[in-house]
Parts: structure tokens; sequence; C-alpha cells
């Protein structure tokens, strides 16, 4: 009889060992498995972007990329703020370059329907 | 599974509670750590984790040991409670029940001695035939979980082998 023939006859018998388990510590052993279950959350993809977990915070994990997803949203608005307060700037710089390329002097604006100015003779 | 997990820590720490203890920290280890794996691996990380938990018990029970040791030497108490694994022989109920009294008194001591011999194999030969033959793991994730080479998983498994069929010859076993 070689090694694995004397293995395969070995076998049945510590398969049998295994099942005649006392039940005190068969019941034991059921409830670890049980609460091993519990803590075993395998994660849910929502949309392949969050990975959510019925169980615990601590089951779910990120990846660098999920990571990176998760921070989308509020780089694109500090973004659309930045932009949209750059744009306020130029509108500014627009008024004022043309409040001095125009004839009118920045003065004018100050006189109450152009009075004074139209008083003035101009050449 | 777990009932196989179970009889493996037994056979190696040899004694209920701490088998116990092993099974529960090794499958808790599983869940908690190693949930994103693929459902495929995890028999093999399961393998793998009872092993590694086994090895630590045996390491902590030898710090232990040693403080005991030296706190007996001091004169504060500690008894020598060394478990001689022959003093220990425990006759197993059997799920294939035979028909007779005589018969069931055989199949149980024929078990009592198989699970003795197995017992007394040295860790690592254990550990190998109980992977190789029992758990059905071929030799490279045998050599994975025990973390050596496929060679020796293959001695490991030579000698447990011949000492398992040595020790059931004397006893006028045939399986």
């Amino acid at each position: 009889m070689n090694e694995h023939e004397f293995a395969a006859k070995l076998k049945p018998w510590l398969d049998s060992a295994a099942q005649g388990v006392g039940e005190m510590q068969a019941t034991k052993l059921k409830a670890a498995r049980l609460r091993a279950l519990d803590a075993y959350r395998e994660p849910v993809r929502l949309y392949g972007l969050v990975p959510t977990a019925a169980g615990t915070a601590q089951a779910i994990h990120y990846g660098i990329v999920q990571r990176a997803l998760l921070w989308l949203p509020i780089a694109a608005l500090l973004a659309t703020l930045a932009i949209q307060s750059m744009s306020d700037i130029d509108d500014a710089g627009d008024i004022d370059a043309q409040l001095l390329t125009q004839e009118l002097p920045p003065d004018a604006f100050l006189d109450q329907d152009f009075r004074s100015w139209l008083a003035k003779p101009h050449g | 599974m777990e009932r196989r997990a179970f009889k493996q820590s037994v056979y190696a720490v040899q004694e209920e509670q701490s088998a116990l203890d092993i099974v529960q920290d090794s499958m808790m280890k599983l869940a908690e750590k190693y949930a994103q794996r693929p459902a495929e691996e995890l028999p093999l990380l399961f393998q793998r984790i009872l092993q590694n938990t086994i090895r630590d018990h045996f390491r902590r029970t030898k710090v232990r040991s040693t403080w005991t040791t030296l706190l007996s030497n001091l004169g504060m108490g500690g008894d020598d409670d060394d478990v001689d694994p022959l003093e220990t022989l425990e006759v197993d109920d059997s799920t294939n029940i035979p028909s007779s009294p005589a018969a069931q008194l055989e199949q149980s001591e024929v078990m009592a001695t198989i699970e003795e011999a197995v017992k007394a194999l040295p860790a690592r030969q254990r550990e190998a035939f109980m992977l190789r033959y029992w758990e059905e793991l071929d030799v490279s994730e045998t050599a994975k979980v025990m973390g050596c080479s496929e060679g020796s998983v293959k001695t490991h498994c030579s000698r447990a082998t011949h000492a398992l069929a040595k020790v059931l010859k004397a006893k006028g076993i045939t399986l």
C-alpha cells in the first residue's frame, strides 16, 4: 500500500471522528460560525462607485480610485466657485475699461444730469 | 468545515477549550479581514489562518510555561502539568455505528488509536498530513499554507504516513 492509498483509507476515519464531535462542542462551533458569518459582509457596489455594507463601518473599504471619485463633487463645486469669482472680476474690469476709454470723463458721472459739464465750453 | 478545523486544532493542542478558541478566532479573522477576497480563495486562507493561530497558541503557551517554570523555581507555586498524549486516550463516538456492541467497541478503539497516533506526530508532519490528505490540498497549496517548500511538504507527508502506519501495524490494526 503506497502513501496515497494509506491516506485515502485513513481519511474516512478522520471524517468520522470530526462528525463524532460532542453535542456541546458542535453547538459552540455552530455559534462561532454564525458569529463569523454575521461579521462577514460582502460589499455591495452601488453604480460601481460607492461600496456600502450592511454591517459596521469598519467593513467598508475604499480603493484609491473610489476615494478620488468621492472627492469629485467637492472638487467640481470648488472649481465652479473659482470660475464664477474670476468671471466677476473680468466683468468689473470691462466696466472700468469702458469708463476710462469713452469721451465722458469719470467726473461727469458725478455731475447731476451732466449740467455742469454741458455748461462748460468744449472745443 | 468547522468540525474538521476543530479536530485539527484538538490534534495539535490536545485540549478542547483551546481548540474551540482557535477555531473561533480563525473564523472571525477570516470574516473580518478577508471579506473582500474572492470566495474561492477563502478555504485556503482559512487553513493558513488556522495554522497560524495554532502556532500563536503554542508561542503563548511557551511564554506562559517559561514564566511558570521560573516562578516555580523561585518557590512561588505552579504545578508541572505537562500533558502526555498517551495518557489522554479518548474513545470517540462514531456516526457509523456498527450493529453489534462488540463491533462498536472495536471501531471506537481503532478510532482512538488513529487519533492518538495523529496527535503524537511531530507538529509539522501532522500539519502537512492533515492539509494534504484530509483537507485534500495539493502539494503547492499545502506548501503555501505551511510557508515551506513543496519538497518539505512531501517529506513531512511521507514521514507522517510511515509513522501512522507503523503505529497501526504495532496495534494489529488493518484499515
